[in-house]
């Protein structure tokens, strides 16, 4: 994504925080919503548009789960493995997932780079546990194996959305 | 069965209020313009004060004392954060009253704002929680366009206003001083206390910051009186209190009791719809992952501040996961040292270090390569991180792991000399 870009998302917020450096979560935030994750380049573009060095940028990006700095698939499938969900079938949701994908069962890309299947700590939707979320759309459940595998498929059949919001 | 009895606006009218005609329908802003037109912020703050109410993210911290620990003086802007960071393993409430009812938040954190003189908000939400963050981009929208934010609040002199920010996947943003962190557009690690954020919080000023369900009780604190809502339940932990509960039940959800009034067993079988047939209860985190387990043997405890305390666990979050006798509590503890390992936000060693300990002793046992002096060498590490760290994070991976070690120890020594089967996990459909 450019500086323009990410100019054009954060100017319209800026006067509602007293520090600037407060915008750079909101403009990764942004930045990843074109290729799913963050490149250098998105890396830069936000330092430029926030005003804040790359370095930092990237400091911030590191720590939180949902940025990602390597490549992911288009749609990014969250398995919550929290006690709730355990209790109900996460591990063998994910298991069957990863099965049913050829990944191993820790998670990981697609090899045509359509899926990503990640464990995921407390969703808060234990309610409809075992749940799984699909990128940062709302989370589902409870969902058997098959079902999980279902979703996944017609994910994959499915045409990403425009913005990618994890 | 207890009797149910309703300070969240969408329970009373047992549907969704996501429409500002239908929150204003049910009481809604009556609180707030009787506020703004007819008492001083002192007052408003005095009545937070007077009804007892306790924080509802955890700490239980009396939400009036809170706030009156922000200066008058300040040259600095005061500043209201509404937590909404929702990542304890087993509570789901905030989002329920995010989703079904984001108005009366709203008019908790403008009451909240006018109270201590802030004019500017923010909710701080989880990164999870992008469809609840739209329906409160939503409502802050809608609040703004029919006067009740914005400049001259209801046409009075009070000017606020609302800022979503979404948070990027982080159970440490929770935290109150790791929020302000994330807020700030940091990495979210937690602060070194004092100072508070009520007289350091935010960019430096006073700030107040409360938990989604602590606010959202302020409309009616206001409108019905704080003598009303101190009346509901026991003195020291007044009001109603959401349960999420989950786990092996077969009605899960979230239950809003009277403080005092319902025991823990009423909440499980009565309310939550009990266990399956042929299953007896094994254990209980009542108040989210982070609290000391309870066993069967606790089940009649009345669910307040003081009554689960005195049982030796806390009210927490009340996020309630419930386990039966399926379940296997080395495994359980497993995921949740797991969890913390994951969560750990690195800053301080002992939880740093300690957390990946924590998890790989107790893999080793689920493995079946566990050996007896695992239990010790547990117990001499839980005494190296708790009590250790900068914030509660640390005290709260111990306190579930420590207690199930105390109160299941034949469990652990069982698992620790045969093994631990993986359990069939429960697959029935939840009952209406």
């Amino acid at each position: 994504m450019t500086a323009d870009q990410l100019h054009a998302h954060i100017e319209p917020i800026r006067h509602e925080f007293a520090d600037p450096r407060s915008l750079v979560l909101p403009a990764l935030k942004f930045a990843q919503t074109e290729k799913g994750h963050l490149t250098e380049a998105d890396l830069a573009a936000v330092a430029e548009a926030t005003g804040f060095s790359q370095a930092y940028v990237e400091s911030v990006a590191t720590f939180y789960d949902r940025l990602y700095l390597q490549p992911v698939g288009r749609r990014v499938v969250s398995v919550c493995v929290t006690l709730s969900c355990m209790l109900r079938g996460s591990d063998e949701v994910l298991e069957h997932v990863c099965d049913h994908l050829g990944l191993d069962h820790h998670g990981g890309n697609t090899a045509d780079g359509a899926i990503t299947v990640q464990e995921a700590q407390c969703l808060g939707a234990c309610d409809r546990a075992p749940c799984i979320q699909v990128d940062a759309e709302n989370s589902v459940g409870p969902l058997t194996p098959e079902d999980a595998a279902r979703l996944v498929d017609e994910l994959r059949d499915a045409p990403a959305p425009a913005e990618l919001w994890r | 069965m207890p009797v149910m009895h309703s300070v969240y606006r969408h329970r009373e009218a047992g549907a969704p209020l996501t429409d500002l005609a239908a929150y204003e329908a049910a009481s809604g802003y009556v609180a707030l313009k009787h506020a703004l037109a007819t008492m001083q912020p002192d007052e408003v703050l005095y009545q937070f004060h007077r009804s007892g109410l306790r924080g509802r993210g955890g700490a239980g911290f009396p939400m009036g004392r809170k706030a009156s620990f922000l200066p008058k003086d300040s040259p600095m802007p005061a500043y209201v954060v509404c937590n909404a960071d929702e990542s304890e393993p087993g509570t789901f409430k905030d989002r329920e009253i995010i989703e079904h009812n984001p108005f009366q938040l709203l008019e908790g954190i403008i009451l909240a704002a006018y109270a201590v003189g802030s004019h500017r908000a923010y909710v701080y939400i989880r990164g999870e929680y992008e469809h609840q963050a739209r329906v409160l981009d939503a409502a802050v929208a809608r609040a703004r366009e029919a006067g009740y934010l914005g400049d001259g609040v209801c046409g009075s002199a009070f000017d606020c206003d609302v800022t979503v920010y979404r948070g990027a996947g982080a159970y440490i943003c929770g935290e109150e001083t790791g929020l302000l962190e994330s807020l700030e557009g940091k990495r979210g690690q937690p602060r070194l206390k004092p100072p508070f954020p009520a007289v350091a919080g935010l960019y430096g000023s006073p700030t107040l910051i409360n938990n989604v369900e602590t606010l959202s009780a302020l409309p009616p604190i206001i409108d019905q009186g704080a003598d009303w809502y101190a009346a509901i339940g026991p003195e020291k932990s007044p009001g109603t209190k959401i349960f999420s509960v989950s786990g092996h039940v077969l009605r899960p959800g979230n239950y809003e009791v009277v403080m005092g009034e319902t025991t823990l067993r009423e909440l499980v079988y009565d309310l939550a719809g009990g266990l399956r047939p042929g299953h007896a209860f094994k254990a209980c985190w009542v108040g989210g992952s982070s609290v000391p387990v309870l066993g069967e043997e606790h089940l009649d405890t009345p669910l307040d501040y003081e009554s689960l305390q005195a049982a030796g666990t806390f009210l927490g979050s009340g996020g309630c996961i419930v386990m039966d006798d399926s379940g296997c509590i080395v495994r359980a503890s497993l995921r949740l040292a797991h969890f913390y390992r994951h969560e750990s936000c690195g800053k301080c060693s002992p939880c740093r270090e300690g957390t990946n300990w924590m998890e790989k002793i107790l893999q080793r046992v689920v493995d079946g390569d566990g050996r007896i002096e695992d239990l010790e060498l547990l117990e001499s590490l839980f005494s190296r991180i708790s009590g250790k760290t900068l914030c509660a994070l640390a005290d709260g991976a111990v306190a579930p792991i420590q207690s199930a070690i105390r109160l299941f120890r034949d469990d652990f020594v069982r698992v620790i000399e045969h093994g631990s089967p993986r359990p069939e996990p429960m697959t029935e459909a939840a009952v209406a």
